[in-house]
């Protein structure tokens, strides 16, 4: 006789999100709950929002290299506004977005979970940030912004407090978006799968989310302040005296250290990208992990607002801008490491190869013209190697963003976008950035002002700031030829990227392309490693729970 | 012959997902209350050194904050026995405990309505009344939530949604009244106490 024991399935199905229905046409769109699609409209309009930014940013610094000739604004005070709408909108409206939308898209998968947590708030988050962001260039456009050049008047007041508004509108959104991820990622993971076995970009979400929940508050209640004393208050931050002291009030958003916050992710998709390529486990994955939470570390930066923080050579400042070195050299050193370990693959490298070389670099040149403004003696602060690291970080995420796009694209769109238009726009993008930030950084060091609207004069500074538009042209350029390229491939998709295009080693390259419904059709088996897809076979020695 | 034994279900790992998303936006919410507390202390700290002082003597007293902060005290014990008693499956213990913290809300913001109407400044009166507005303003928006997220549980309890075996919503809804209950604590001090 033969008798054996069957195990039935767990009674309490570990209380999994609701997975989504199948759902066509507009209405659906509007009220899907499919992490997938939330993902696919987080994505479209962030790229949408980065070309009209980078295009923007070239007309902010061709007024800036030819103030004279140009006069696009025309004026200090609109000039003001643009050059404020260019830096917030490139973080809050574009780099965050992008992120977020890749993260909500992939992350679910990736921990082997059929949804993302709290759907419904998600689809909240997604239109209440195309609310929010629509009321914010709206009250740019109609005289708002975050403050006036020569003080605040009634009417100035009232569109000001709307771009407030807005701009709290989007963060608030922002943040629900990040819990629902970070959640995603505490609670959702597949059996077998520590924080430990995460795969980088979805742990470099969690690091940033986790960083952005403890900064962007802040934030809010700089907003919150600024709103309340517009509409009543003593005119703390609208005193026509106190020339911009609304934007320097938030300014340490778009600046050293927190602009860093909004770069975490970069180091993920490097490390999702390069072990795919290499055909090989991560070098030293434990230690990637770390680096990315030492890099989240060195990027809060809610405290270096104006209230608690008045000198650049604070030594927890320089610590800060010192430290940020470490962990991208960590990150950029494993992955050197693993493409050497790796298979050598004859073929032309990957587009998301090229992206992530890209993204990769950029951060570097970040977070050194970073170490070199914390340093006393060359006197960098309030120069325009401010402006120069801001855009090396923000492109750096947006190379990182896009390089996700193309590397994910058969979960995003079923098909692969073509390699070409992602070499050309990913490659047009390095040049241009570099130029656009070096060019400033450089300028920096020849003490040309952060917000500069006349002629300097100067035989260095001044063709340096003509690079520094050809750059931004540049940029342009490529973002409106990513742009297509991405769409052509969302509207004809290739039958043929299959499962897993790349050899990838993560659990949402398991499923099928596009994804189904609910992503897997059966549960992921028990995860032992970080690479799932390569030892899928192997037992599990070492017994360690999730 | 093949016999076929059922065994009893496994154990399984509850991910714990609404409390673990509570903990991510009482973390946020606490961020944006102590951002504005931080620089309150902080522009009075500054106020203080360069001798231009703070509050009119008098004027803040420290009576009805201090009731505000017991009643918030009383409040952690009744917003925990409603988590026990639904973990124990004592649904009706739990709608008392509920219902007795929501009160314990409505008496908060009862008392606190009265501070801000007594004080007799007014928002542009200077920088301390400017601060002491927005962040007792704050505070109250943060109480109202809590106790609307405390309702909504309630409702929700109501309906037969938790139980032993499901009781995360309530724990959730515990530990965000708990962030509000800590951010009083600290404004008690930072603001009524040490002045």
């Amino acid at each position: 006789m033969t008798m054996t024991e069957s195990q039935p399935a767990s009674a309490v199905a570990d209380n999994p999100p609701a997975a989504p229905s199948a759902a066509h046409g507009l209405y659906d769109w509007i009220s899907t709950t499919d992490h997938k699609r939330i993902g696919r409209i987080w994505i479209l309009v962030s790229m949408v929002l980065l070309v009209a930014f980078t295009v923007l940013g070239t007309f902010v610094g061709l007024e800036r290299a030819e103030p004279a000739t140009s006069g696009f604004f025309g004026g200090q005070n609109s000039y003001f506004q643009m050059w404020t709408l260019y830096r917030l909108g490139m973080v809050l409206l574009v780099v965050m977005p992008l992120f977020i939308g890749l993260a909500t898209l992939v992350v679910p998968m990736q921990v082997g979970s059929t949804n993302i947590a709290f759907p419904r708030a998600a689809l909240v988050a997604v239109w209440s940030f195309l609310l929010g962001a629509g009321i914010t260039i709206v009250s740019v456009l109609v005289g708002g912004g975050w403050g006036a050049l020569d003080g605040v008047t009634g009417d100035e007041a009232d569109a000001i407090a709307l771009t407030l508004v807005g701009t709290g509108m989007v963060i608030g959104a922002l943040l629900i978006a990040a819990i629902c991820i970070a959640t995603t990622v505490v609670s959702l993971r597949t059996p077998g799968m520590n924080l430990m076995r995460v795969p980088l970009f979805a742990w470099s979400m969690l690091v940033a989310s986790a960083v952005w929940l403890l900064t962007l508050p802040v934030a809010i209640a700089n907003l919150i302040l600024i709103y309340v004393d517009l509409r009543g208050g003593p005119l703390t931050f609208g005193d026509p005296e106190a020339s911009g002291a609304i934007y320097a009030q938030i300014a340490w958003l778009v600046e050293q250290p927190q602009i860093y916050a909004f770069a975490i992710p970069v180091l993920g998709v490097i490390g999702s990208v390069v072990p795919a390529y290499a055909k090989t486990r991560q070098a030293d994955h434990a230690l990637m992990v770390v680096m990315v939470g030492v890099f989240g570390f060195a990027a809060i930066g809610g405290w270096s607002q104006p209230f608690f923080f008045d000198s650049t050579e604070d030594v927890v400042f320089v610590g800060f801008g010192l430290l940020a070195v470490v962990p991208v050299l960590g990150v950029l050193g494993g992955s050197l490491l693993t493409l050497f370990r790796g298979e050598k693959p004859t073929d032309r490298p990957p587009a998301h190869l090229h992206g992530a070389l890209a993204a990769a670099v950029l951060l570097f040149g970040a977070v050194a013209s970073g170490a070199l403004r914390v340093i006393a003696p060359f006197d960098l602060a309030g120069t325009s190697a401010i402006t120069g690291i801001f855009n090396l970080v923000v492109f750096s995420a947006v190379a990182a963003a896009l390089t996700g796009v193309w590397f994910w694209s058969p979960k995003i769109s079923g098909g692969l976008v073509a390699a070409e238009d992602g070499r050309i726009a990913l490659l047009t993008l390095l040049t241009g950035a570099t130029l656009l930030g070096a060019a400033d950084v450089v300028a920096g060091f020849y003490a040309a002002p952060d917000l500069l609207l006349f002629e300097t004069g100067s035989d260095v500074v001044d063709p340096l700031l003509i690079a520094s538009a050809a750059g931004g042209f540049m940029i342009a350029g490529g973002m409106v030829y990513a742009l297509g390229g991405f769409l052509v491939s969302f509207r004809s998709t290739n039958p043929e990227a299959g499962a897993d295009p790349w050899d990838g080693h993560s659990l949402e390259w398991s499923i099928s392309s596009p994804p189904p419904v609910a992503n897997f059709v059966e549960p992921p088996a028990r995860v032992v490693s970080e690479s799932p897809l390569l030892d899928s076979s192997e037992p599990d020695t070492d017994g360690e729970d999730a | 012959m093949v016999v076929t034994t059922a065994l009893p279900a496994p154990v399984t790992r509850r991910p714990r997902t609404v409390l673990v998303g509570a903990m991510f936006a009482s973390g946020a919410a606490m961020m944006v209350y102590f951002g504005l507390l931080g620089i309150y202390a902080h522009r009075r700290a500054e106020a203080s050194f360069s001798g231009q002082g703070w509050f009119p003597e008098g004027t803040v007293e420290l009576g009805p904050p201090g009731f505000i902060f017991w009643t918030l005290v009383l409040s952690v014990f009744t917003v925990q026995w409603a988590v026990q008693a639904i973990k124990n499956g004592d649904r009706t213990n739990a709608m008392w405990a509920m219902a007795i913290t929501a009160l314990f809300g409505a008496a908060v913001f009862n008392q606190l309505w009265f501070i801000i109407n007594d004080i007799g400044y007014a928002l542009a009166d200077g920088e301390a009344e400017f601060f002491f507005f927005v962040v007792n303003g704050t505070f109250i928006v943060f109480l109202i939530l809590a106790v609307v997220f405390l309702a909504l549980t309630m409702l929700r309890a109501l309906f037969g949604s938790y139980g032993p075996r499901q009781s995360d919503g309530i724990a959730a809804a515990a530990m965000f009244w708990n962030t509000v209950v800590a951010m009083w604590s600290i404004t008690w001090y930072v603001i009524y106490i040490t002045k």
